[in-house]
């Protein structure tokens, strides 16, 4: 179930140079939503027409309360960045394809899980550490291990390192490149599977990786949006595909709001 | 009692509400969000004889109270489209249209004709979409291209056949007159306006296709005007369409001499759009006194 909520701000913290930690509080009617990591949320802000996805870094389901983390890149995430408690936005919730977290749960033997973040892209990575962690906890015993590699550009620009610690263990890449510390892991061992959220040029180095091939890897991707829920044609990407109508040879336009934003890194054509 | 129903071409729509083309996909999207049978009539993503997978991304850029866009109709087809959309968009009891664009007159003609034997109710030529060079618009913009490509479609089709005009034009009125003499039963307009996006920084345009469609309240006073003009135009059934945010430009429009109207760019902001516009116009009517809907149409008082 989706919709669209009314959500009133309860908090709203600097946890790093231009980056917001909100949490939001759902209207009433929002009690059926059951949002999964890699699922976003698309915001309207006073100020700018068009709505902005933001990727949802937490759900409370007792309370129906949403962690966004917003960094400031320009008028329509500054507004939602700079919310102070109590003001009220309208938040459609949840949207777009989760990373296949359920899916690993159901295969049996401990999951390792390798989450790949750059800077704001950690955003959603929170929430998958975070399900992995509670889920473990749930069960009492470790289904997931999980490790992260988390980078930023400087120090002052990171966040989140806690609960990627909560989750697993943890490698902050201060100013260096995530990609390169992966590599060298990824010689004495291999993970089940790759989440990874970051800029284009993280995402296209991962695919560049040789070591990664056979291991189920997924990223999500951003793009424009208008409607957010697949009406409008307009986020699309380009997916490599042997099916499906397209001009030009085996590349087929998805929208990264309802076929993503999450996908399988091998399919992915970046432009 | 108050009644919103009002009637095009033949067809019975229980309010004037109209889902326009390309802002509402095939309705699967928004029929999550809320029952889309509350529209008056859906129009449908703008279909072409052959699948189309669009331009290039980007395709979307924000303006001040619009946006542009270019995404180039991209489709699955007629085919498919009667195949795996209409018979689910048929069972909504509302009258479906179908957008239909084209490269050739022959493209429109076979298209139309495959839609001919199918339950939609209203064929909506589209000879106005400005994002595909051959996408239809050289049909849209002199007169005598416009009587050319409405005739041809006249003759191959009992529909109803509404043809959708381009705002970039210099005289609407005179191709409003030509899709009348050529048969047309209703018009519908306006399409969104030819415009571009620069990021000054890279140097470089943000749409990928350069230029694009301009919508949203940026161009409803443009639109307003043209509906205006072609309602003294013609005396074909008018739907007018361009920035329609809320019940009052409902109004505004149906004042014009619009006898429903298509909600666009709306839903996009707003995914609730239909409903709450929906409920708006009502107590507009109840506020205002207004009995019949109808009694808006052409009500603009000029002296
Ligand atoms: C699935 C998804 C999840 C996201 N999650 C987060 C998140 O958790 N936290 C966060 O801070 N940001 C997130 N973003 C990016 C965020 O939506 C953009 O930073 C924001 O749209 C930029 O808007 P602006 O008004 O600040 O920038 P402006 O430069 O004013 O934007 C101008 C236009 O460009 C679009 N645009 C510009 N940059 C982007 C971008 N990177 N992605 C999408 N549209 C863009 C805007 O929507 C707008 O239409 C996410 C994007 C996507 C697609
Ligand atoms: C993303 C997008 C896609 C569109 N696609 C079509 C289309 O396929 N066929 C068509 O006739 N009009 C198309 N239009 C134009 C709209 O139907 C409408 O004429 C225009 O946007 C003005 O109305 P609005 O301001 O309410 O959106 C599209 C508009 C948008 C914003
Ligand atoms: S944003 Fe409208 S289809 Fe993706």
């Amino acid at each position: 179930m989706k919709g669209d909520f009314h959500a009133r701000v309860i908090s709203n913290v600097s946890i790093a140079r231009h980056v917001s930690d909100i949490s939001l509080q759902l209207s009433l009617d929002a009690g059926e939503i059951d949002p999964k990591p890699g699922q976003f949320a698309h915001l309207s802000s006073g100020g700018v027409f068009l709505r902005r996805p933001i990727s949802i870094a937490g759900f409370d389901k007792k309370n129906s309360r949403v962690r966004i983390i917003v960094r400031n890149a320009g008028i329509g995430s500054g507004a939602i960045a700079s919310l102070i408690p109590g003001e009220s936005i309208r938040m459609l919730i949840p949207l777009g394809s989760p990373y296949p977290l359920d899916l690993f749960a159901e295969t049996a033997g401990v999951k390792k899980i390798c989450l790949i973040a750059g800077g704001i892209g950690a955003a959603p990575l929170i929430f998958a550490a975070d399900f992995m962690r509670e889920f473990n906890e749930k069960k009492g015993k470790e289904i997931f291990s999980v490790e992260s590699f988390i980078g930023f550009r400087d120090k002052i620009s990171s966040f989140g390192l806690e609960e990627f610690e909560r989750a697993g263990t943890a490698r902050p890449v201060i100013g260096g490149l995530v990609t390169d510390a992966l590599e060298k892991s990824l010689a004495h061992d291999r993970p089940d599977a790759i989440l990874a959220c970051g800029p284009e040029p993280m995402l296209r180095a991962l695919q560049g990786i040789r070591g990664l091939n056979g291991i189920p890897s997924y990223v999500s991707l951003e793009a424009h949006m208008g409607c957010g829920v697949g009406a409008c044609l307009v986020c699309s990407c380009r997916i490599a595909t042997d099916s499906g109508h397209t001009d030009d040879d085996n590349v087929r336009y998805r929208r990264v709001c309802r076929d993503g934003p999450v996908f399988k890194l091998s399919e992915v054509v970046f432009g | 009692m108050m009644t919103l129903e009002t009637e095009l071409c033949g067809v019975l729509l229980k309010n004037p509400m109209i889902a326009a083309s390309g802002t509402f996909g095939f309705g699967e999207e928004y029929s999550e969000l809320y029952d889309i049978s509350c529209w008056g009539a859906i129009s449908v993503k703008g279909l072409t004889n052959r699948p189309r997978s669009g331009n290039p991304p980007h395709r979307i850029a924000e303006t001040a109270s619009g946006m542009l866009n270019s995404v180039g109709l991209e489709n699955p087809g007629v085919d498919a489209f009667m195949r795996n959309e209409l018979p689910r968009l048929a069972r909504q009891g509302i009258p479906i249209i179908a957008n239909v664009a084209g490269s050739t007159i022959d493209d429109y003609r076979e298209s139309v004709g495959k839609l001919s034997d199918s339950p939609v109710s209203i064929i909506e030529l589209n000879i106005s979409c400005p994002n595909v060079r051959e996408g239809g618009v050289q049909f849209g913009t002199s007169p005598e291209r416009v009587r050319e490509v409405t005739s041809a479609v006249r003759s191959c089709t009992s529909k109803p056949l509404m043809i959708k005009l381009s705002p970039n034009v210099s005289d609407i009125s005179e191709i409003a007159r030509a899709a009348e003499d050529a048969g047309a039963d209703a018009i519908s307009l306006i399409n969104t306006i030819t415009g571009m996006a620069i990021d000054a920084k890279t140097r470089r345009p943000i749409l990928a296709n350069v230029t694009g469609g301009l919508s949203g309240p940026a161009i409803k006073p443009v639109a307003l005007r043209m509906v205006w003009q072609a309602a003294a135009a013609v005396s074909i059934p008018i739907v007018g369409m361009g920035g329609i945010m809320n019940a009052d430009d409902v109004a505004q429009f149906m004042l014009a001499g619009a006898r429903a109207v298509m909600i666009g760019t709306a839903n996009i902001v707003d995914p609730m759009a239909g409903p709450r516009i929906l409920a708006e116009i009502e107590n507009f009517m109840q506020e205002n006194e207004i009995s019949d809907i109808r009694e808006l149409v052409g009500g603009l008082r000029t002296s």
